[in-house]
């Protein structure tokens, strides 16, 4: 056990650590500091990135280029998904578990519509361990029927109930397939309009593995980790894994999106959604990177972020008493979508459709104070930076960023050109905003919830 | 539970498995099961956790075969006869086709237990600086 005076130096050195952070924090803070800024490698073809926050802890993930943009069957990047972490040659799936729990580990693995993202938290020590394990699951993972049928075709099933019973859900993944159509359309989960087991089976996941899992097609991203070290064992590891994906292999989703808009509708018994969309801006890394956006959607905004306020967004003060709103530049490597998401009860919802769609006009037609637009800036760039440091979402940005552009995402650049956006660009993001086609999607009671026509909108 | 084999311990043999070799196919061909059509896997008491879950495992038509054996061979005991000589067993088709996944289940249960029963100890390195 320990012995009291060491108990007093780890209690004493904590406190240390913890008063030195402030200070650590407000460095980062500055868009000048460099400590934001990953840095790059490849080892025999495998790109990796990584920075070294000081801290006892290390996050570890596998980016790879599989989310549901890219699959070239319905249900393939689910199905992946929830393969990982599963038996492979050398271990089953039991003692990962086992070994995991015992370092004291998380491991994790999720999808967006663009990335398939393996992730591992665990303690600075055991990052050869952890490197090795995504390599496992990477190279070696055994795609067995039995394991389709028993472990991974309920989990399915299971996000396609939750989907289901999802308004809010259902109406973004909606407007999304609207603006999109295919690739980026594709909806996240297993929807209701597609024949979501039809396509899917351990062969056709696995085939799809040998994509996803291809050296060029994923970039291993960390944060809290050495650089020297991480290039060490990435180097080492990653010799099994598939140097080219098979040449056979559609390149779905590869083509650059387009945006379409247009309106559906859905009947729901759950719920009231209402998306309102427009195109928007992509990542950074990628070709239409527009900062104005970001900021328009901060203005719109919807939810406080300071307590016992509504807040400076247009939309939270609009909003009629019962219904929820949020407005989210959802950006993406070669495109992005503006939009504003309405929730709560029918009438509610048709109310407030209608003053977003008002305040859209006033941005447009310059009615809005220069303090507003300087709050939006504002809060823009501090959910920019505060978003790239949260580990999660910077961990994928930078893994999504490498593996598309070959560039790491920079959260001090995107702060920079959030700095410098005018109030005019604003305005005229706004404006055509208004001139180009919307997306409105609405799930819920049709009877109450306005067409896009009756909201002044083309579609 | 598998039926018990020492089929490794004779292959690693060849002496032995020269030896043995004419006496296991004398011993299967008197068992008498292959005169009703069925394999030796179709013999394993079914009563166990680990053969229930190892007859789901089975791929579809796997499990459709093993019923019209087991029905087939049910017909032939009912009505003591034998199959007519073309359509017994033939000793190539006589494969392990469910013992390869009943194997598997054993290990994945075994592995279980162990994983229970272990004992952790601290790596050394930590022990030390615990130690201070």
């Amino acid at each position: 056990m320990f012995s009291r005076p060491s108990v007093c130096r780890v209690a004493q050195s904590a406190a240390r650590r913890q008063s030195a952070q402030p200070i650590h924090r407000r460095g980062l803070a500055s868009p000048a500091s460099g400590s934001f800024q990953y840095q790059t490698g490849e080892a025999k073809g495998v790109k990796f990135a990584s920075r070294d926050f000081a801290g006892p802890t290390t996050t570890l993930a596998l980016v790879s280029k599989a989310g549901t943009r890219y699959q070239p069957l319905p249900g393939l990047t689910e199905g992946l998904k929830n393969y990982a972490f599963r038996s492979t040659e050398r271990r089953s799936t039991l003692r990962i578990v086992r070994e995991s729990e015992l370092l004291g580990a998380e491991i994790n693995a999720y999808h967006t519509r663009e990335n398939l993202v393996l992730e591992a938290k665990f303690l600075r020590d055991d990052l050869p361990y952890f490197v090795e394990l995504l390599a496992e699951v990477a190279s070696s993972t055994k795609y067995q029927a039995h394991t389709y049928n028993e472990e991974v075709l309920p989990l399915i099933h299971m996000a396609h109930k939750a989907f289901l019973a999802d308004t809010t859900d259902m109406a973004i993944n909606s407007a999304h397939s609207l603006a999109f159509h295919r690739g980026l359309g594709t909806p996240t989960a297993s929807a209701s309009t597609t024949p979501y087991t039809k396509y899917l089976s351990h062969e056709s996941i696995e085939y799809f593995a040998k994509i996803a899992y291809a050296k060029p097609n994923f970039a291993v991203v960390a944060n809290g980790a050495e650089h020297s070290e991480l290039s060490k064992w990435v180097n080492e590891m990653f010799d099994n894994v598939p140097a080219e994906a098979p040449e056979s292999w559609s390149k779905a989703g590869d083509e650059q999106t387009k945006y379409y808009g247009g309106e559906e509708r859905i009947a729901h018994d759950g719920g009231n959604s209402l998306v309102i969309g427009f195109s928007g801006s992509s990542s950074v890394t990628g070709k239409f990177y527009k900062p104005e956006i970001s900021v328009l959607a901060e203005l719109l905004g919807g939810q406080s972020a300071i307590k016992w306020s509504p807040g400076f967004s247009l939309l939270a003060n609009a909003a009629a008493p019962g219904a929820r709103v949020n407005t989210k530049s959802a950006i993406y490597s070669d495109a992005g979508l503006l939009f504003t998401t309405i929730t709560g009860p029918a009438q509610a919802v048709k109310a407030t459709a209608v003053e977003a769609v008002n305040a859209i006009k006033k941005i447009a037609s310059g009615e809005i104070s220069k303090e507003a637009i300087q709050k939006a800036k504002a809060a823009a760039k501090f959910k920019e930076l505060e978003y790239g440091q949260d580990v999660k979402a910077g961990l994928e940005l930078t893994g999504a960023g490498l593996v598309h552009a070959r560039q790491p995402y920079q959260i001090d650049e995107v702060a920079k050109k959030v700095d410098g956006v005018t109030e005019e660009q604003v305005k005229s993001a706004a404006k055509s905003l208004l001139e180009n086609k919307a997306t409105v999607s609405a799930v819920g009671d049709l009877f109450v919830l306005p067409y896009a026509g009756e909201l002044g909108l083309n579609v | 539970m598998s039926n018990p084999s020492a089929i490794s311990f004779v292959m690693k043999r060849p002496w032995l498995q020269k030896w043995l070799e004419p006496l296991a196919s004398w011993y299967s061909n008197a068992a008498g099961y292959r005169q009703m059509g069925l394999r030796a896997d179709d013999l394993i008491p079914e009563e166990s956790d680990s053969v229930q879950l190892a007859l789901k495992r089975l791929p579809p038509k796997e499990a459709y075969d093993r019923v019209f054996r087991l029905r087939r061979a049910f017909q032939c005991s009912v009505s003591h006869r034998l199959l007519p000589k073309e359509e017994w067993t033939k000793p190539e088709e006589d494969l392990p086709y469910l013992s390869k996944i009943i194997k598997d289940i054993e290990a994945e249960i075994n592995e279980r237990e162990d994983l229970e029963t272990m004992i952790v100890t601290k790596r050394a390195q930590n022990a030390k600086s615990a130690a201070h």
